[in-house]
Parts: C-alpha cells; structure tokens; sequence
C-alpha cells in the first residue's frame, strides 16, 4: 500500500495536534505505560527463568557431571594404586585387592558414561585408554601366576600408561565440568538489568501520577496506586528473592571449594598410597617413587588444611589425625626398608591408616556434597512461584495504568 | 498447474543432496611402550678420552679367608659384620640370574646366590644380605656413592668401568647374542642390518649392537625388551646369553640364534680403593669353584645354556 505524500501529512498534523493535547498525551502515556509494564514483567520472567534453568542446571547436571568426572579420577588412580598392591602381596594376589581393582574398573567405565554427556572428546581418549590398560594389567598377571618376571614389566607399563594418559585425561575432565559448575553458579547470580527496569518503571508511574494531580488537581487515582503498587511490589519480590538466591548460590560456591580441595585431598591420598607401595615394588631403585611420595604428602597436607579452613568439621578433623599417623607409619615402613627389613616394611605398609584417611574423606566429600545440594535447593524454593507472579503483577500494573487513564480521558469527552 | 508445482518439488527433491552418512572415526589406536624407551643412534660417548687398554679379567690374589664372623679389625669386611648385614645391588628383572619370585616375593637367580655366597662367608649365615634393586645404568654410580658393599648383577668387566670401580675376578664367562621370535628369518647379529634391536641402557650390549642394527631402542630393564619384542615394536633382543635364555623361558615363542659375537667377563664390583674386599671375594670365588657351590648354582639355575662348563678359571696381577 502506498500513502500518496498529501494524506500522509495531514495523518502527522493530526498525530502531533493530539500529543499537544492533554487527552492526547495521556493517551500517549498510557500506551507508553502498558508497554513499559508488559516489558519489565517480560523481562524479569525471562531473567527468572534462567535463573531457576541455571539452578536446576547445577542440581541435576553440572554437579553430578563433576562428581562423575572426579570419580572417573578417583577409580583410575586406585586401580592402579591397587594393581601394584596385589602385586606387591607375592604369591596368589589377595581376593579382597583384586576385588577392589575390579571395582575400580567398573566404577571407571560408569563414571565415565556419565561423564560422555558433556565432554564426549576427553571421554573418548579415555574410553579408548582404558581397555589397552586393562589388558596390560591381565598380560602382567598371567605372566605373574607363571613366576615369570617379565610381568613386573607389563605392569610398570600399564601404570606409566595411566601416569602419562589417563590421568591427564582425568584431570582435565574434572576441571572441564567444576568450570562448568562455576559458570552455571555465575548465571543464577543477581539480574541488575531487570531490577533496574522494573525500579524505573515504578518511578515512571509516580511521576504519572504526579503529572495528573498537577493537571486535574485530584490527589489520588486509584488506577494508578494499583498500577504502582503491584509494579513496587513485584520490584520488591524479585529483589528479595533475587539476594536470597544470591546468598545461598554463594553458600553453594563456598560448599563446591570445599569439595573440590576434599576430592583434590583423595586423589593425592591414592597417590601417595601408589607411590608408597611402588617404591616397595621396585626394592631399593625406588627414590624417585618416594621423592614422589614427599611431593603429594606435602600437597596432601596442605589440601587437607585449606579444607579444615573451610570449616571442615569432624570427618575433616579425622583425616587430618590418619593423615599424621600413616605418615609416622610410612617413616617406620622406609626405616625398615632401608634397613633391609623388607618383610617387615612390606607387613608395616598394610597398616589401616590409609583406608582410615580415605574413608573420612569419602565423609567429608559427601557432607559437603549435601550442603551444596542443600542450599541449591532453597534458592530453588526461594525462585518458586516467582515468573508467574511477576507475570500477573505486570498484567495488574497495566491494566491498574489504563484504568487510570482511562477515567481521566473520559473527562475530556 | 498443480502437476507442475509436483514435478518441481519432485526435482528439487532428486537435486538437493543431504548431509553425508555420519561415520563413527576412532581415535588412533594407542599403542603403549614400556615407560623409558627411547631410540639410540650412537654409543654414548664416555667423557674423556677412551680408556686405554688393559687386562680386564687379572684381579687381586686372595689370601687364605679368614673365619665366618672373624673378619680382621679394619679390614672393609669388617665393617659389613658390624652392620650385621651385606648390601648388594642386585637386579629383579632378569629371570635366572636375579629376579624377583612372584610366588614368595624373594629376589633369586645366579647372581643372587653369589651375593648370598659372600654374606655366608663374613657371617656364616646366606641370609644376612640385603638386596638394592639397581638398573644396568645404576650400578657404577651406586658403587661410586658406597650405597652398595658389591654389585652382582650380570656385570661385565670393561677397561672403561675399570677406572670408576674394581672388579673380583671372573665368576661367569659369557657372551652376547640375539633373541628373536621363532620363524623371523633372523639367524645371528648380521641379520639386525635391516631390523630393529632392543636392548637396555648404560649396559655394554649397548655399545656392541647399536652400529650393527637399523635401529637401536634403549630402556631400564630387559625385561622391558621382552614385552616390547612380544608387542611387536622390536625384532630382536641383543645381549649376553644369560639374559637371553631368561627372557626364553619366558616366552615359548622366541628363541636365542647365532654365536656368541663377544666375550663377556662377569665380575664382582666393588668400591674403589677397598683392595682386601677384592681379595677377600676373590677368595670366596675360588672357595665356592672348589668345593662345588659354583657348579651346583649353575644346575640350578642355568641348565638351558647347555651342561656345566669349567668355572673360568682365576686369573691374578697380584
């Protein structure tokens, strides 16, 4: 359709006589009113739905994802740490150490799976890994059971495979999914824009109402103390509600550090414990196993530390007491190694402390697992009911506007 | 019309190509290696000049050995009885000669028994001995430190080892040659030209193969050889003939071809500088040539070589 240009003026003219008018402005205002009120509930819905996606996100994905990969980590640096124990055992490896390696493995494969959902390009170099190390593992215990030394070699190479593979792997897929949970924290984290839209459209409707008393000289109009009133209160709502969900996404932050430095502090458990029994293993060619074995111990304590920082608690506090006593025992075990004692060093290094230590951990993780999960559970309660009520408070304030305007042009008729 | 707008669609349909069929790519088959190999392309070069020659198999004459438990005050023997125990540096690795067994987690071999051999004549007990585990590149710097009273671990005596420690004399003369899986065509050291060769480093078969095969790889232990021999990454395993016929009876489907292309002498390292400890093993080698101990170890553990040779014979500068 095309205006020819004569028409088209007199459409403006007729436009601009009405804006210069008073019914015409309100008419303007009115429009203006309603727009502004559909827009800021469309966007504090939007802002609040992402929020509770975030959330939820967290609940339901980011986390278990991490937990997955931290446990893909945890299982693959036990397997191997148990592999060298049963090899270390002499004779029939022990049931309950194959036992263990065997759940390793299938823990591993599981976690892994879950894992696959978000990371399907670090998962596949492991999914492909691990079957060559398992295989290693089989060739040095069959050549083990024949008394046939070249086993010792099999396994030296399985676990420099894992050294310099899989765990690399593992680690990365670890950091890849805690990166995930940090942004996922970050997305569910205080909506500026739309608090501020949503403050501005309340002090619009003020300045509307200031505007009509000047021009009416009527104190009040009941349309629009509906409209501000709805308006100030989903304001109120939302910004309640957005620095509750602040706070505990903050608790849950503190909760996720914690539980990243717990499962930091396992994985340098198992590898210490690996590195303790590999140094048995090689029967004095051992020093770089146990220089090792300083290294993490060092690493270990200091993990353990930060975490009773964060306030710990009493699994934490009873980690940091097996963590002092396996250490003693490992001073005794190279003491009695070093001293020829090889039998006695070997008995020495089954001592419980480090099943002790690990189990306080596992402890330790899962209550700080629960208190994350906790607090992102009441910001999710807290964000309940919060979009469709802020939906309906925005439909409130506009039509509160119109009805207010509206009396007001009618006195113009 | 409507035929028309058909027949379009249809062509349109017949033209418009869609994505090509996904394809499951694996990753490259990893292929794993024993931790710490690594290709040789020149004998490593000893700092210095090369050693001059000499006469590797003349040790020090023993004098008459003094009682189990007795040994003379100040002497380094001496020193050994009042630890209560010998430390030697021995090697896990390589079936028969010294190896860990699997079943009672004790380290034994032929090399073992003589370690066990010397701790019997400054104790009267075999068992007071402490085994150090230690690479074929560990043992001159293990001796060189004093971590270990003696080394016995399949150790050749070379005039360029002759400058950083002593050596007793020769208690087994052997001699290098190649192991390779049966049927592989290989039938001696000029058949590694075109092949690849595996052997371990800072040992002396090193030095004798890396110019004679296309590629030589190095790692810590035999034992790494045998599993990169049946991992299919090497042709051949090159070194002395007691280690090769471990790694055989270890492997039904390998087998050791060729002559014997050097003389390999093994010896007893000991520290620098302890000439009544030279003497005094010397002195337990003659002893265990004497009464039989020697050719009783030999039936026990290294039969596959063939009947008991003549142990060598003790040769002396004085």
């Amino acid at each position: 359709m095309v205006i020819d240009s004569q028409p088209r003026q007199a459409l403006l003219r007729r436009f601009t006589g009405l804006a210069r008018s008073t019914p015409g402005r309100l008419t303007v205002i009115a429009v203006v009113l309603v727009l502004a009120a559909l827009a800021s509930g469309w966007l504090t819905t939007w802002s609040v739905n992402r929020q509770e996606r975030a959330l939820e996100d967290l609940a339901t994905r980011s986390e278990p994802l991490s937990h997955a990969a931290q446990e893909v980590h945890r299982a693959l640096q036990d397997a191997d740490a148990t592999a060298a124990s049963a090899f270390l055992s002499g004779g029939l490896e022990p049931a309950q150490l194959r036992e263990r390696y065997e759940a390793d493995i299938a823990q591993a494969q599981a976690a892994l799976s879950v894992a696959t959902a978000s990371s399907p390009d670090l998962t596949a170099t492991l999914a492909a890994q691990l079957p060559v190390y398992t295989g290693l593992i089989e060739t040095a215990r069959t050549n083990n059971r024949q008394g046939f030394p070249v086993g010792a070699a099999y396994l030296r190479e399985a676990s420099g495979l894992m050294r310099t593979q899989l765990l690399p792997a593992a680690r990365e897929l670890y950091r890849a999914e805690t990166d995930r949970v940090a942004r996922a924290q970050d997305e569910a984290d205080f909506p500026v824009v739309p608090v501020l839209v949503a403050l501005a459209f309340v002090v619009a409707l003020v300045l509307t109402q200031r505007y009509l008393t000047r021009k009416t000289n009527r104190l009040l109009n009941v349309g629009l103390l509906v409209a501000t009133g709805a308006a100030a209160l989903s304001l109120l709502w939302v910004t309640t509600v957005s620095v509750l969900v602040m706070r505990d996404v903050g608790d849950s932050r503190t909760a996720s550090e914690k539980v990243d430095v717990l499962a930091q502090a396992r994985i340098a458990t198992l590898t210490a414990r690996g590195e303790e029994t590999l140094t048995l293993v090689a029967r004095g060619a051992g020093q770089t196993y146990e220089k090792n074995f300083v290294e993490v111990s060092q690493r270990l304590e200091d993990l353990l530390e930060h975490a009773k920082r964060l306030e710990g608690g009493e699994a934490v506090d009873s980690a940091v007491r097996n963590f002092g006593e396996w250490q003693q025992v490992h001073q005794r075990v190279r003491e009695a190694d070093d001293s020829g004692q090889y039998a006695d060093a070997v008995a020495l290094v089954a001592t419980p402390y480090f099943d002790s230590l690990d189990e306080d951990l596992v402890r330790a993780i899962g209550q700080a697992r629960q208190d994350f999960s906790d607090e992102v559970a009441v910001a999710r309660a807290s964000l309940a009911g919060t979009a469709v009520g802020v939906l309906v408070l925005a439909v409130i304030a506009a039509a509160g506007a119109v009805m207010g305007l509206w009396q007001r042009l009618k006195e113009y008729r | 019309m409507r035929r028309l707008a058909l027949a379009a669609v249809l062509l349109l349909g017949a033209c418009s190509a869609g994505p090509a069929p996904s394809q499951v790519v694996p990753r490259s088959a990893p292929v794993p290696q024993p931790a710490g190999a690594s290709t040789v392309s020149a004998a490593p070069s000893s700092p210095g000049a090369a050693a001059p020659a000499c006469d590797t198999t003349a040790s020090l004459r023993p004098g008459p050995l003094p009682p189990a438990g007795q040994m003379p005050g100040g002497s380094a023997m001496a020193r050994i009885q009042q630890r209560g125990r010998l430390i030697a540096g021995v090697d896990q690795n390589s079936y028969l000669m010294g190896f860990r067994n699997s079943f009672t987690g004790e380290i034994e071999g032929f090399d073992v028994d003589v370690a066990r051999q010397i701790a019997k004549a400054v104790f009267g007990d075999e068992k007071k001995v402490q085994f150090k585990v230690v690479t074929a590149a560990e043992r001159i710097p293990v001796l060189r430190s004093g971590e270990v009273d003696v080394v016995v671990r399949t150790m050749t005596i070379t005039c360029e080892r002759l400058r950083d420690v002593d050596f007793s004399q020769v208690y087994y003369q052997a001699g290098q040659r190649v192991l390779v899986r049966r049927n592989s065509g290989i039938t001696g050291v000029d058949g590694l030209k075109d092949r690849s060769v595996c052997v371990a480093s800072g040992s002396t078969s090193l030095v004798n193969v890396v110019n004679r095969a296309r590629t030589t790889v190095s790692v810590p232990n035999w034992t790494d050889c045998l599993v990169m021999l049946q991992q299919g990454q090497t042709d051949a395993i090159s070194t002395d003939d007691t280690i090769l016929a471990g790694l055989a009876a270890q492997d039904p489907y390998t087998e050791v071809v060729g002559e014997r292309f050097t003389d390999e002498s093994y010896g007893v390292g000991i520290p620098k500088g302890q000439e009544d400890l030279v003497r005094f093993v010397n002195g337990v080698l003659e002893r265990m040539r004497a009464d039989g101990t020697w050719n009783g170890m030999y039936r026990r553990w290294l039969t596959t070589l063939g009947p008991a040779p003549t142990p060598p014979a003790g040769r002396y500068r004085d």
